[in-house]
């Protein structure tokens, strides 16, 4: 008997070390796109809901602020001003005309404007107006909502991982 | 047999001894297991591995440690082990989307993360070592950490002040605003506005006991099965104030009551003159004459109307104002006639411009609205309500008290209940075990139980007070986040010097121009040193860009600069001493430093410099892309034609050195004109002139578009 019962205060204690590895928090399931800092509705395809990270979000802040005006066919005033202008300006989520432009091509023709970079001299420069890191992100914010979707050059993700 | 006894008893002994000691020896190599297995060390040992597989090893791993880290900041009540594991979050070379978390770089943002710590944005449970109880809620623990949709709310603990970088915050705080939540809740920081619903005093004088018995039941919104927000049939998106009640037969009744013998002050009817009505009442055109009066002087500015247009009904207009494509069935004509004459004796708070009438203009639009802006079936299914019985009085005027209704309209003499609703100015700190989920599903969390309370009073809460709002996913969101950012007094007095105030914004203008700037309501819509309406160019600095004389003609005939624009400026049918006293008041107080219109003197402009600035204008800088001037150029910024006629030299050239320093917002992008350029650009636009005929009938049909924020 008592051996019994030295036997079943020893599984006790390995029992109850060993529970509480196994002690988890409850779990709260959020909404995927609650994870997104921000979220823009995919201009071809009002379903499908692009998630922003944050970068992105204040890309489309400034996007919203500067540039719809001439680069979107609606603007939060309603009728835009790209069927005005020859050549017409792309549509910010023309991937076919943005993705094969790099990213120091995209950094560069919105700092110093469209004539310095051999475009059309409608496109004013904003280097004075947005700093560099502002600019970055209006082209994060461009890549994001691209389509057909923006591939990054070179991109190697899948040969890291977390654990 | 003793020795062979003790001989065997000495091998089962040996044998339990031995199993006990293997198994004591497992015991004890637990807890060094468990402690190697610790989720820290994982990740610590997994960064490791990962920086390695990187060619910039070196610079990953400068500052590796294999312990805890962590952000000790005890004036703000900080103690962050978060960057144990999430080890990248300085390393620029980590920003890249491949990185996985928890390594990944945090995004630029304005604060450095070892100066700020990690929790006081983000939330959740700094000094937690394992990942569970670092960002969920937990027994001990309920701050879990916040959904990165609401993110912004968390600028908002410290940012009393708008920024231009929380977009969601700042939509929040609007609705909490407009919706009038401040009627029934404590929300610091949120504005009160001067009148939160209108005033009932004379209510009884204006619509009739079976309108507001409607109105109480249904107040004008309507959602169908997928969710669509209507507004009298139509469908909106925009949320109307007067949210619904859920109140049954006998309140409605009591209610309707009550509100039908509020006529203690009763209007001064004022009598068109009997010749136009002679003139005017058999003319056939009366409607339509009526309605393009209603047109010409921008009603649609502030209130909208519905209009078909192929086939699709929607409503078209400004929001400042109730919708009206019904009113002609809400309210009584009379009342309609003295309310339009001067809307301020009705109400002294409401945003209404008193027009100048003539009493032609004033019968004709008054008829055109009780003929043609009408719905015969509007209070039809109505049951028969007779006379307001004196028991029904006295239930709808204590209703009146307990709904809250008081807490929001006026009714003089009547005194409403202190602090109607919950005090909310801690919400955002609140712990899910002081809610109350009462049978609901919904996860136990705090912005769990903000939505569904925003969304459903009653799913929460089955004896809730609070009425039905119908939000649409993004305003849900944003209002959530307003709520969550209100946290109450900063927990300590480092965090307490951090606030950022909102500025008290207040434009206390004096003499006869307060007067007509009161009568007009110039503010509803301008803004002024910061304090008045978006919904119009800012007139902070106007005397500095405006010629006078344009402005004068300006009042007495609004034209609109900009081609797309459908809200315009009401035509006031202004006095030529009321617009005088408004020029003047500009062009004396509404100065910026930097463009004093006397240090320019227009004379030094010459034809060859005119000319450059035109060779500069439509060759080089192309700005036409955004600005017009005669049939062609783009409608971004306002069209040029008469900007000789309009703008002041000195305005021209600071305007072009450094648009932001004059307007903060404005969208023109600055440049690097030389002053040679300047000059020239300037003199040009000094040819432009273009005299501002008086305004031909305006087009029938409004256009689609609203044009909210395109005044800039």
């Amino acid at each position: 008997m008592r051996r019994y019962f030295r036997t079943n205060a020893l599984l006790l204690t390995i029992l109850a070390s060993v529970s509480g590895c196994g002690k988890r928090a409850e779990t709260v399931k959020a909404h995927p796109l609650l994870r997104a800092y921000d979220t823009e509705a995919d201009w071809s395809d009002a379903q499908h809901i692009i998630p922003l990270s944050y970068q992105q979000a204040q890309g489309k802040r400034i996007f919203y602020q500067q540039c719809v005006w001439c680069h979107a066919d609606a603007t939060p005033a309603g009728p835009s001003n790209r069927s005005n202008l020859t050549p017409a300006p792309p549509l910010l989520n023309d991937g076919a005309t943005l993705n094969p432009e790099s990213d120091e091509f995209m950094q560069n023709i919105i700092t110093l404007g469209g004539s310095a970079m051999g475009k059309s001299a409608m496109m004013p420069p904003y280097g004075r107006m947005l700093a560099p890191d502002e600019i970055r992100s209006v082209i994060a914010f461009t890549r994001a909502i691209a389509q057909p979707p923006y591939q990054q050059p070179g991109r190697h993700g899948s040969q890291y991982s977390a654990k | 047999m003793p020795a062979e006894d003790m001989g065997k008893l000495t091998n089962r002994t040996r044998l339990i001894f031995a199993v006990s000691s293997v198994l004591f020896l497992a015991v004890l190599a637990i807890s060094p297991f468990k402690d190697f297995r610790r989720e820290w060390k994982q990740y610590k040992r997994s960064y490791l591995r990962f920086a390695q597989g990187r060619p910039d090893t070196k610079k990953l791993l400068a500052d590796f440690r294999p312990d805890i880290d962590q952000i000790w900041l005890p004036g703000m009540n900080v103690v962050d082990r978060c960057t144990t594991c999430h080890q990248g979050i300085t390393q620029t070379t980590l920003s890249d989307n491949a990185v996985p978390h928890p390594f990944r770089a945090h995004p630029p943002i304005p604060h450095n993360v070892r100066d700020w710590g990690c929790t006081v944005c983000h939330r959740g449970q700094g000094p937690a070592t394992e990942v569970a109880e670092a960002h969920e809620s937990t027994l001990a623990w309920e701050q879990p950490i916040l959904p990165t949709r609401f993110l912004q709310a968390s600028c908002g603990t410290c940012h009393y002040a708008d920024m231009p970088q929380t977009p969601q915050l700042t939509r929040g705080r609007q609705i909490l605003a407009e919706l009038n939540c401040q009627g029934c809740h404590r929300l610091p920081g949120i504005d009160r506005p001067a009148m939160f619903g209108p005033d009932l005093t004379n209510i009884g004088t204006k619509v009739s006991r079976a309108w507001m018995y409607k109105w109480l039941k249904e107040p004008r919104t309507m959602v169908d099965k997928d969710g669509n927000v209507t507004v009298n049939g139509y469908e909106t998106e925009e949320e109307p104030r007067m949210p619904k009640f859920r109140l049954t037969e006998t309140e409605l009744r009591a209610l309707s009551a009550y509100l039908s013998v509020q006529k203690t002050k009763a209007f001064a009817p004022y009598k068109i003159d009997p010749r136009v009505v002679a003139a005017w009442s058999k003319n056939p055109e009366l409607a339509s004459q009526g309605e393009l009066r209603f047109r010409q002087m921008f009603c649609s500015t502030c209130h909208s109307l519905a209009v078909t247009r192929a086939g699709e009904t929607k409503l078209i207009g400004g929001d400042i104002g109730p919708e009206l494509t019904k009113v002609g069935s809400k309210v009584n004509p009379d009342w309609l006639v003295a309310w339009l004459r001067d809307p301020q004796g009705y109400l002294p708070h409401t945003r209404m411009p008193r027009y100048g009438w003539s009493d032609e203009d004033l019968y004709k639009v008054t008829q055109y609205i009780n003929t043609k802006l009408t719905d015969s079936d509007l209070l039809t299914g109505i049951p028969e309500l007779g006379q307001p019985a004196d028991q029904e009085i006295q239930l709808g005027h204590r209703l009146f008290l307990e709904k809250g209704c008081a807490s929001c309209h006026v009714i003089e003499g009547l005194n409403p209940q202190k602090d109607f609703g919950p005090d909310l100015s801690a919400l955002g700190a609140k712990n899910a075990s002081e809610l109350e989920f009462s049978k609901s599903n919904i996860p136990h969390n705090l912005v769990s139980y903000i939505q569904a309370k925003l969304q459903d009073p009653t799913s929460v809460n089955p004896a809730a007070r609070m009425p039905q709002y119908n939000w649409n996913q993004s305003d849900l969101d944003a209002v959530t986040t307003a709520l969550l950012s209100m946290k109450g007094a900063p927990a300590t007095s480092a965090l307490q010097n951090l606030v950022v105030p909102r500025k008290d914004v207040a434009f206390h203008p004096t003499g006869s121009f307060a007067e007509v700037y009161d009568r007009y309501k110039c503010s509803t819509c301008h803004k002024f040193n910061g304090y008045g309406g978006d919904l119009a160019p800012d007139l902070s600095y106007e005397g500095s860009r405006a010629q006078r004389q344009w402005i004068v003609d300006f009042l007495k005939n609004p034209q609109t600069l900009r081609p797309t624009l459908v809200l315009r400026m009401p035509q006031f049918n202004m006095s030529d001493k009321d617009a005088a006293t408004l020029a003047d008041y500009m062009a004396m107080v509404l100065q910026n430093t930097a463009a004093n219109p006397a240090a320019v003197d227009a004379k030094q402009f010459t034809p060859a410099m005119a000319a450059l600035g035109k060779q500069l204008y439509e060759v080089k800088y192309q700005c036409q892309s955004c600005h017009t001037i005669g049939g062609t150029g783009g409608y971004v910024g306002p069209n040029l034609n008469n900007a000789g006629g309009w703008l002041t030299p000195a305005w021209v050239e600071a305007w072009l050195k450094n648009p932001q320093s004059l307007i903060p917002d404005t969208i023109e992008p600055r440049r690097s004109f030389t002053e040679d350029e300047v000059k020239a650009l300037t003199a040009y636009l000094m040819t432009l002139r273009q005299s501002i005929k008086p305004q031909k009938t305006a087009k029938l049909a409004p256009s689609e578009a609203t044009a909210q924020g395109a005044s800039r």
